[in-house]
């Protein structure tokens, strides 16, 4: 026996962090998504005078030292628009990630877990929800959440006809494939020796699928939190192009809407502004996404 | 368990596990794959209980069905005078802290995301109300009796050999203090150096405490330093069950002598016959009808030359046709004792 007296051990989440340090690629994504994090938290501090700032004697300015990025059509800066762009954006992918992956990841675990009926109604449910196109799922549900309000007459109300519908929305469509691959990775674990050493030990199945089950699943979900903004940033631009998301704030969507007359007459730089701002973004997302899974896939190891 | 030696531990009768398939076609009718077809046997306290046979042959099965980890289909299984099958899950989990069992393979039995001190100590967990401190102090007891330092209750699985992962299993066993045992292959998937030792901690922590032995192997030689008694399955039935001694020296039925005449013999100028048997093992979900073992059976074919046609038959085995006794095809056999030494059954028709 080996007589080493060194106490703590490395954990796979351990082992999994420091491959992700170790990867260049990965952390340059990862700065690129922090740097957004941050405009995307003091952009709405910064710029709260944003709305005052029409000025029509310089709209259309092409980019200049005094506007970057141009401006609009109302003379407002294109350059801040792109940044309040991004809180937008930001948000609606956390928002959406919040609601979907909890919802994803409990009922994946349920329905692999327990199996038989309980499977049954979770796999058809979430084969009827992805039957429908998700874009076409998101208008309805936007229109349905059109002034209705949860929790109403309490502290906590939250207005769904706003952006918390958007997000809400998002989160309902969001979570099929998390439920699915946590369904299908359950099913796997939970016929390993470990599993079954815990429920010969007198486990209940809540405290193996609290110990054994979702520790052994959760790398999906942080992968799928990766993943699942690119989606959201995605469907918040459609849904803004389309005037059913943000409604007194900028976003890229909105922008890449008002910028499609201007194109033809020459003036480019606010539809390239949203388009590169949400191409950086996306694409940084993903490749962070691809990097995560390797590093926390233990059949790498 | 004060009656200990004149009861058994654990007394199993008539135990059946039958897993439903799915036929091949949308109408074909439901099959069963028979995994363990009716199995009766008594282990005693601070006794072992080998139970060999190749792979598929249900050995696995009976440890799990024991345990409640699998339903058992039918029969009856008394441990310390208690009903296993008949107790509602909130029974069966306050009995689990007397019952355990250890793993075969020591890479997919150990939770990889928990640490030592959360696998070893999950048994207390569930049936003790140790507090964080005391649960520590137990676990790094049990590190240390089964050969592991205590310095190593916050590292995590990967971090540690195959032998020592079995190690590890064992000291999860031990943790609640269980008076049965089911070791399921505990040393096939380690080095033969390795193997010992695992045996020989096996052996001692038996002595130590009183534990009772199941122990599944697919291999006879394995059993034969470790076992009290050994019982021999094919195909989901015990075809021989004697003490080990009775067993080592005068096998009887045909396919516990195939069994000894593979264990290799680490003399190379020694000339044993390796008694080969022809075919493979036939699936459960359609068993050869009267004796399972007649299809691959050495003796019967044997028998059949000195036998008239009118007792014979000739079948298709291994894409050759052989001619074998027709009752052994007919009649199914039971566990009988023999002539001179009553304590060692057989289920050959033809001994």
């Amino acid at each position: 026996m080996k007589t080493k007296t060194t106490a703590a051990g490395r954990s796979l989440w351990g082992n999994a962090a420091a491959r992700l340090r170790r990867d260049p690629v990965a952390i340059a994504c990862l700065a690129v998504i922090a740097v957004y994090i941050v405009i995307a938290v003091i952009s709405p501090i910064m710029l709260s005078h944003w709305d005052a700032s029409h000025n029509y004697e310089l709209r259309n300015a092409p980019p200049s030292a005094q506007f970057l990025l141009g401006t609009d059509g109302l003379g407002r800066s294109v350059l801040q628009k792109t940044l309040l762009g991004a809180h937008v954006s930001m948000t609606v992918g956390f928002m959406a990630n919040i609601i979907a992956i909890p919802l994803g990841l409990l009922l994946g675990a349920f329905a692999g877990y327990f199996g038989r009926r309980i499977d049954d109604i979770i796999v058809w449910f979430y084969t009827t929800v992805a039957s429908i196109p998700g874009i076409i799922l998101l208008i309805a549900l936007k229109f349905a959440f059109a002034d209705r309000k949860i929790f109403s007459g309490s502290i906590c109300e939250i207005d769904l006809s706003g952006m918390a519908g958007v997000y809400l929305a998002l989160g309902l469509i969001s979570w099929i494939s998390t439920c699915r691959l946590v369904r299908a990775e359950t099913m796997k674990i939970k016929e390993l020796d470990f599993v079954l050493a815990a429920r010969a030990s007198g486990r209940s199945d809540f405290a193996i699928l609290m110990r054994h089950v979702l520790p052994n699943v959760f790398h999906i979900a942080i992968i799928n939190f990766s993943l699942g903004f690119v989606g959201a940033i995605s469907a918040e631009v459609m849904l803004s192009f389309l005037n059913l998301g943000v409604q007194n704030l900028p976003s890229w969507g909105k922008m890449i809407n008002e910028a499609r007359m201007d194109l033809v007459v020459g003036r480019w730089w606010e539809l390239a502004s949203a388009v590169t701002a949400m191409f950086i973004i996306v694409l940084a997302w993903n490749i962070f996404g691809d990097r995560l899974r390797d590093a926390l896939d233990p059949k790498l190891k | 368990m004060n009656n200990a030696s004149a009861q058994p531990l654990l007394s199993v009768t008539g135990l059946t596990t039958w897993f439903e398939v799915r036929g091949g076609g949308l109408f074909s009718a439901k099959k069963h794959v028979r995994a363990v077809d009716g199995v009766d046997f008594t282990i005693a306290q601070g006794k072992t209980l080998g139970l060999v046979g190749e792979s598929g042959s249900g050995k696995t099965t009976v440890g799990r069905s024991i345990l409640g980890l699998i339903p058992a289909t039918g029969g009856r299984a008394v441990f310390d005078g208690i009903d296993l099958f008949s107790l509602t899950p909130g029974q069966w989990r306050g009995l689990r802290r007397r019952m355990q069992i250890i793993f075969q393979d020591p890479m997919s039995s150990l939770n990889p995301r928990m640490t030592i001190a959360g696998i070893v100590g999950e048994p207390l967990m569930a049936h003790s109300s140790l507090s964080r401190q005391q649960r520590k102090n137990r676990v790094g007891e049990l590190l240390e009796r089964v050969g592991l330092s205590r310095h190593y209750m916050n590292r995590y699985p990967h971090e540690f050999s195959g032998g020592q992962r079995q190690r590890i299993g064992i000291a999860r066993a031990l943790a609640s203090r269980p008076d049965f045992i089911v070791c399921d292959e505990p040393v096939s998937a380690l080095d033969v150096s390795i193997q010992a030792q695992i045996l020989n901690l096996l052996d001692d922590l038996q002595k130590e405490f009183g534990i009772a032995y199941l122990f599944i192997a697919h291999n006879l030689a394995v059993v034969e330093h470790f076992a009290d008694e050994v019982a021999v399955m094919y195909l989901g039935r015990i075809v021989e069950k004697a003490d080990r001694d009775s067993l080592y020296a005068r096998p009887i039925h045909p396919y516990t002598r195939a069994l000894l005449s593979a264990i290799p013999v680490p003399d190379p100028g020694s000339k044993t016959v390796r008694l080969r048997l022809p075919g493979e093992t036939p699936s459960p979900v359609n068993p050869p009808s009267g004796c399972a073992f007649h299809p691959r059976c050495p003796f019967t074919r044997e028998a059949a030359q000195k036998l008239g046609n009118s007792d014979t038959s000739l079948i298709q085995s291994g894409g050759e046709k052989v001619r074998i006794v027709t009752r052994c095809m007919k009649e199914t056999p039971k566990l009988k004792p023999l002539r001179d030494n009553p304590s060692h059954l057989h289920a050959c028709l033809l001994v």
